[in-house]
C-alpha cells in the first residue's frame, strides 16, 4: 500500500541494454526517475531515445538488465513472469495508438477482457463496464464492433478497458498519434478529466508538443537520460 | 494475346515463388491429396487384380456346364449318363485321336493354413481326368511332375504354394484321412487355377463316396458360337437340366460380386477423403490469396488484369494438387503393386490375386487429384481476381 | 462474457476457415465411425461367441457333411451339456440374387441353445416346435422383406432339389425372434430338419455342423479330445474347435479387414491432423499482437495457453460430432443392404465414446504447438513497433 508521500514510480540506477544481433545498443545506463502520485506527467523525446521501453518497463512487460524498479510500492524486478502478471492486472492500465482492440468483440466485451481475470460476477462486472464505458461518453455504443467506430471512438474504448480494474496507474503510449487535433483534444481532456477527478497517475508518451500541453509536466528523455520542463499550470 | 500471357505468368511466377512462405501448410495439402489418391488406387488396384485373375482366367471357347440353378461348381451334381449325353453333344471340338475334349471335375474344399493370419482357410480340390490340364491356358508344371493316375498324388498351384503353408514339393498333407503327396507344381498363366489343388479324379470319386458323379464338365467347343447349339442341346433334353455357360461368362459371374464391393466401398471412401482434402485445399489456397494480397493489388494497381490473378491462383492449386497427385500413385505402385493377397471368392474357397496398378487407374486417380485442384482454386482464384485494389495495398 | 465466449469469437474470426476446417474434421470422424462399426459387426462372430460352446465340423473342410447319427453320439459324450445340430440350405427368396441365410436345425435344442442370444415369444416357440413346415424367422429379415407371422413365402435353395425337381421349398412363418445382445445376428431363418431331410433328393441323413455347449470350460479341451477321438480314422472325420476359434478364422478368410480400416482411417486422421495443426499455427501467429495486449492485460501465459487449446478442442468437437452424426446415418442407411455381410452393422455407443475421445485427443495435438508459442510469446515483440 502507498502511503500519500510515497512516489507512484520509484527508479534507481535503471540499466536497460538491447542486444541485436552482434550489437549491443544501450538504452539506459544509470537512469533515475521518480513520478510522485497522481502526476500526469508526459515523456517526450527523438525516436530511438527508449521512451516507449521505459513505458514497457513501468508496465512489467519487459525486464531491466540491473538497477531497481518500484511502481505503486511494488519492486518489479523482484517479481516473476507469473507474479507481474497479476500485479499488472490490477495496478496498470494501458493505452496504445492503434487501439490495440479485439476486433471480434464488442466495445463492452472488449472493456469486459481486464475483468475475466477478477473474482466478479457477472451483474458486477456489467454495471462496472458502463461504468467505464460512461466515463468516457461512449455509453450509446455498447454493442458495437470496432470496425463500426472511428478512431477516436475505438482510442476511447481502449480508454474505458484500460481503466475498468481501476488501476491506480495508466501508460499510454502516443495515444493520438493515429487521431485528427479535434479527436485528439477530445481524448486528451478525457485523460486529464481521469488523473484530476478519479486521482490516476498518468505517464504519456509523446512527440506531440500539443498534446503534451495536456500533461502537467514533461520530461525530455535524450540518450538516456532525462532533461525536465516544467509546463505552465 | 502475349500481353495476358506475360501477365499470367509473372503473376505465377509472384505464386510459386511466395510458396516457402506457406511451405508447410502447402505440404500439408499435397500430402492429403496424395492420401486420398493412395487410398483410391489401393482399393482399385485391389479390385482391377482380382477381376483379372478370375475374369481372365476363363476362356471364351471353353463351355461349363453345372446343374440348373447351382451358383458355383461347389453347388453342383452332373451324374454319369447327363456326362456321356454330354460327350455326344454337338459344338464340340474333337481332339487329335477323334475323342471328344470333355473333362469331367470334382470340385471340393480342404482346409489348409493362410500365411498371413495364420488361421485356416478353404483351399479348392480339384479331381479332373487327363483331360483337364489341356483345357486351360499355358498349364506347365514349374517343379517336379504330373500325378500319376489312381495315386495319391496332387500338384499344387504356384499362387496358392505361395500364400499358404505346407504345400512345398514333396511334402506330405493329409485329406480325410488320407495322405496325398506334392509331387508338382504348375503354373496356369496367372489364372485362378493357379490357387487350386488338383488330384485324379477317380482317386477323389472314391474317397469322398462320390462315385460315378461329378460336379462340372468343361467342354472345348469349335468356335464360341457353338455355345449356343450346345445349350440348345441341353435346354431340348430332359434328362440334361444344366445351366451351359461359357468358362469366360462363368468366371466373370464369380468375379463381379467381389470386385463389385470392393469398388463400391474404394470409390465412396475416395471420394469422402477428397472432400476432407478438398475443404484443406480451400484453406491453404485462400491462405494463399491472403498472404499475397499486398502484391497482388499492387500489380493490379500497375495496370495487370484480374484475369492473370484468377490463372496463377488456380495454376498454383492445380500445381500443388498434380504433385500430390504424383506422388500418390507412386506410393501406390511402389507400396501396393503386384502386392499378393488372397480372399473369398465364391465357393467359400480362397482366390490368390495380386494388386494390379494399371494406367488407366493412374489415370483415374490423377483425375480425382485435379478434381481437388480445381475445386480447391476456384473461388480463392475468383477472390484473387475481384479483390478491390484499395483493400489489398492498405491492408 | 466469459473464457469459452473468448474462444469461440477467436475460432469464427474467419468464418469459412473455421468451416472448412469443421468440414475435413467432419469427414475423418464420419469414415471413422462408419469403418470401426464395419470393422467391428463384421468380427462380431467373435464377440458373441461364448467361451463354452463349440463348433464340430467335417475334418476336410466345413463344407463336407457328417451324418446325423453324430448327434446323438455326440450328447452323450460327458461333459457335453446342450447341442444341435445345422444344416446349411443355401436359400434365396425369389431370385437367386436375394440372398436368405437359412438354415435345418433341430428346433427345440437349437432355441434352448439360442437362449442367451435371442428372445423367443412363447407363442412362436411352441408354434416352431409344433409345425413341421413352419420357419421361425428373425426380426431383422422379417422387416426387410415385410413379412408377417401366417405369412407362406417359398424359399429356394441353390444346393439342394425337392424329390420332384423342384428346388422351391413352401414355408409358413410361425414365429419371429428378436436379439437378447447387440451383437446378436436375426437376419437369419430355420427350419426344420425332419421336414427338410425327407423331402430334399439326395444327402440323407446328412448335417454340416453340431454346435454344443459344454458343462464348463474346464471341461472344453476333454469334450473336443472326446469328439475328434471318437470319430478319427471313420469316413468322417471331425474337427471340434471353440465358437469364437471358427468365427475369427471365418472371417479371416475374407481378408485383414481390421488392418484395411486400421490403415484407411489412419490415412485420414494424418491427413486433417496436417491441415488442421498447420491452420492452427497459422492462425495463432496471426493473433500475435492481440495475445500481447492480453499479456498486458494481465492475462497469463497459462490462462492463454489454456485458451488456444480451448479453441482446437472446440473445433474438433464442432466437427467430429456431426461427423458421428453422419456416420450414424449413413449406417442406417445401408444396413439393409449390407446385411448379408455385415448383419449386425450399428453405431455401437462404445465405439461413438471412443470418437469423442479421439476428438479430444485430436484438438490437443492440433492446439498444442500454437498454445505453448502463444503462451511463451514476449510481449515486447508481440507488440512490434506500431
Amino acid at each position: 500500500m502507498l502511503a500519500p508521500t510515497d512516489p507512484m514510480i520509484d527508479i534507481v540506477d535503471l540499466c536497460k541494454r538491447f542486444t541485436k544481433g552482434k550489437e549491443t545498443i544501450t538504452i539506459f545506463d544509470g537512469l533515475n526517475l521518480a513520478i510522485p502520485n497522481g502526476d500526469f506527467v508526459a515523456v517526450m523525446g527523438p525516436s530511438g531515445s527508449g521512451k516507449t521501453t521505459l513505458l514497457n518497463l513501468l508496465g512489467g512487460i519487459d525486464r531491466s538488465d540491473a538497477g531497481a524498479i518500484a511502481v505503486a510500492g511494488e519492486r518489479l524486478d523482484r517479481l516473476s513472469e507469473s507474479e507481474l502478471s497479476r500485479w499488472r492486472a490490477s495496478h496498470i492500465g494501458f493505452i496504445f495508438q492503434f487501439y490495440n482492440l479485439m476486433p471480434m468483440l464488442t466495445a463492452a466485451q472488449n472493456v469486459e477482457l481486464p475483468l475475466l481475470l477478477t473474482r466478479l460476477g457477472r451483474k458486477e462486472r456489467r454495471e462496472r463496464v458502463e461504468t467505464a464505458l460512461g466515463v468516457v461518453g461512449l455509453a450509446d455504443r455498447v454493442k458495437h464492433y470496432p470496425k463500426e467506430m472511428s478512431g477516436g471512438q475505438q482510442q476511447r474504448v481502449a480508454i474505458a478497458r484500460a481503466i475498468v480494474s481501476d488501476p491506480a496507474l495508466l501508460l499510454c503510449d502516443e495515444p493520438t498519434g493515429d487521431l485528427d487535433r479535434t479527436t485528439a483534444d477530445e481524448v486528451l481532456s478525457i485523460l486529464q478529466v481521469l488523473n484530476r477527478d478519479l486521482g490516476k497517475t498518468i505517464v504519456m508518451v509523446t512527440h506531440d508538443p500539443a498534446a503534451a500541453q495536456y500533461a502537467k509536466r514533461s520530461l525530455h528523455l535524450d540518450k538516456g537520460h532525462f532533461i525536465e520542463k516544467e509546463l505552465a499550470a | 494475346m502475349r500481353s495476358i500471357i506475360l501477365q499470367i505468368l509473372a503473376v505465377t511466377a509472384i505464386n510459386l515463388k511466395s510458396l516457402p512462405q506457406r511451405l508447410w501448410l502447402s505440404l500439408a495439402t499435397v500430402i492429403a491429396v496424395g492420401l486420398v489418391v493412395t487410398v483410391l488406387l489401393a482399393f482399385l488396384s485391389m479390385a482391377n487384380g482380382f477381376r483379372r485373375t478370375i475374369a481372365d482366367s476363363g476362356a471364351e471357347d471353353i463351355a461349363v456346364l453345372l446343374r440348373s440353378g447351382a451358383v458355383s461348381e461347389i453347388n453342383s451334381v452332373v451324374l454319369r449318363d447327363q456326362v456321356r449325353l454330354i460327350e455326344d453333344g454337338p459344338g464340340i471340338a474333337k481332339g487329335p485321336d477323334g475323342k471328344p475334349q470333355t473333362s469331367g471335375e470334382l470340385y471340393l474344399t480342404v482346409n489348409g493354413i493362410k500365411r498371413s493370419t495364420g488361421t485356416k482357410a478353404s483351399l479348392p480340390l480339384r479331381g479332373l481326368g487327363p483331360q483337364g490340364p489341356g483345357l486351360r491356358r499355358g498349364v506347365v508344371i514349374t517343379a517336379g511332375r504330373m500325378f500319376n493316375p489312381g495315386s495319391n498324388e496332387i500338384i499344387v498351384g504356384r499362387a496358392l504354394g505361395r500364400e499358404f503353408e505346407g504345400f512345398e514339393l514333396g511334402q506330405t498333407v493329409t485329406f480325410n484321412n488320407t495322405r496325398w503327396t506334392v509331387v508338382g507344381i504348375f503354373a496356369a498363366d496367372g489364372s485362378v487355377f493357379e490357387s487350386e489343388i488338383w488330384a485324379d479324379l477317380p482317386v477323389l470319386q472314391s474317397l469322398f463316396k462320390r462315385a460315378g458323379a461329378v460336379q462340372t464338365v468343361r467342354a472345348r467347343l469349335t468356335s464360341p458360337a457353338a455355345l449356343e447349339t450346345l445349350r440348345a442341346y441341353s435346354d431340348n433334353d430332359p434328362r440334361l437340366k444344366l445351366d451351359v455357360m461359357s468358362e469366360a461368362a462363368y468366371f466373370a459371374q464369380q468375379a463381379s460380386n467381389t470386385s463389385d464391393l470392393i469398388q463400391k466401398l474404394g470409390w465412396p471412401l475416395a471420394i469422402a477423403m477428397a472432400f476432407g482434402s478438398l475443404a484443406g485445399a480451400l484453406n491453404t489456397m485462400y491462405s494463399s490469396v491472403a498472404a499475397r494480397a499486398t502484391e497482388i493489388a499492387t500489380l493490379r494497381a500497375i495496370g495487370f488484369g484480374g484475369f492473370s490473378a484468377f490463372v496463377g491462383t488456380l495454376v498454383e492449386s492445380l500445381i500443388l494438387a498434380a504433385i500430390g497427385g504424383v506422388i500418390g500413385a507412386a506410393a501406390t505402385y511402389l507400396v501396393f503393386d503386384g502386392f499378393t493377397a488372397s480372399t473369398m471368392g465364391a465357393s467359400f474357397s480362397q482366390v490368390v490375386f495380386n494388386f494390379q496398378l494399371s494406367p488407366r487407374l493412374i489415370g483415374q486417380g490423377l483425375l480425382l487429384a485435379l478434381a481437388v485442384g480445381l475445386f480447391g482454386g476456384l473461388f480463392p482464384a475468383l477472390r484473387a481476381a475481384r479483390m478491390p485494389i484499395v483493400a489489398g495495398l492498405y491492408g | 462474457m466469459n473464457d469459452l465466449v473468448l474462444i469461440r469469437k477467436n475460432l469464427f474470426r474467419r468464418k469459412l476457415r473455421a468451416i472448412l476446417m469443421m468440414v475435413s474434421i467432419l469427414i475423418a470422424f464420419a469414415i471413422f465411425g462408419v469403418l470401426a462399426s464395419f470393422e467391428r459387426a463384421f468380427n462380431a462372430g467373435q464377440d458373441r461367441a461364448t467361451p463354452d460352446r463349440l463348433v464340430v465340423v467335417n475334418k476336410i473342410n466345413f463344407t463336407q457333411p457328417l451324418p446325423i447319427s453324430y448327434y446323438n453320439r455326440v450328447a452323450a459324450i460327458d461333459g457335453v451339456a446342450q447341442i444341435t445340430h445345422f444344416s446349411w440350405f443355401g436359400g434365396y427368396y425369389q431370385e437367386p440374387r436375394n440372398f436368405i441365410a437359412a438354415f435345418a436345425v433341430d428346433p427345440e435344442n437349437w432355441m434352448k441353445l439360442r437362449d442367451s442370444d435371442f428372445v423367443f415369444p412363447p407363442e412362436a416357440r411352441a408354434a416352431f416346435i409344433r409345425d413341421r413346415t413352419g420357419v421361425l424367422v428373425g426380426a431383422r429379415l422379417m422387416e426387410k422383406w415385410g413379412w408377417k407371422v401366417g405369412d407362406h413365402i417359398p424359399i429356394s435353395s441353390n444346393i439342394w432339389s425337392q424329390r420332384n425337381g423342384s428346388h422351391a421349398w413352401d414355408f409358413i412363418i410361425v414365429g419371429s425372434f428378436t436379439a437378447r445382445i447387440p451383437q446378436a445376428d436375426t437376419s437369419v431363418m430355420l427350419m426344420g430338419y425332419d421336414y427338410f431331410n425327407e423331402t430334399r433328393s439326395f444327402g440323407k441323413d446328412l448335417i454340416n455342423w453340431l454346435t454344443l455347449r459344454t458343462t464348463s470350460v474346464a471341461a472344453n479341451e476333454r469334450v473336443i479330445d472326446a469328439i475328434d477321438g471318437m470319430f478319427a480314422n471313420s469316413p468322417y472325420e471331425t474337427t471340434t474347435d471353440s465358437e469364437k476359434a471358427f468365427n475369427k478364422a471365418f472371417a479371416a478368410q475374407l481378408g485383414n479387414i481390421a488392418l484395411i480400416v486400421e490403415l484407411v482411417v489412419g490415412a485420414a486422421f494424418v491427413t486433417i491432423l496436417m491441415i488442421v495443426g498447420n491452420t492452427m499455427v497459422m492462425t495463432v501467429r496471426e493473433r500475435t499482437r492481440e495475445i500481447g495486449v492480453l499479456k498486458t492485460l494481465g492475462f497469463s501465459g497459462g490462462r492463454i495457453l489454456r485458451m488456444v487449446l480451448g479453441e482446437s478442442i472446440l473445433l474438433a468437437l464442432l466437427g467430429g460430432l456431426p461427423g458421428l452424426g453422419v456416420a450414424f446415418l449413413l449406417i442406417t442407411r445401408v444396413r439393409d443392404s449390407l446385411m448379408s455381410f455385415v448383419p449386425t452393422l450399428s453405431l455401437y455407443p462404445d465405439i461413438a465414446a471412443a470418437a469423442v475421445g479421439l476428438m479430444v485427443v485430436f484438438g490437443i495435438i492440433t492446439g498444442l504447438v500454437p498454445a505453448l508459442n502463444a503462451m511463451r510469446l514476449n510481449i515486447v515483440t508481440a507488440l512490434g513497433r506500431s
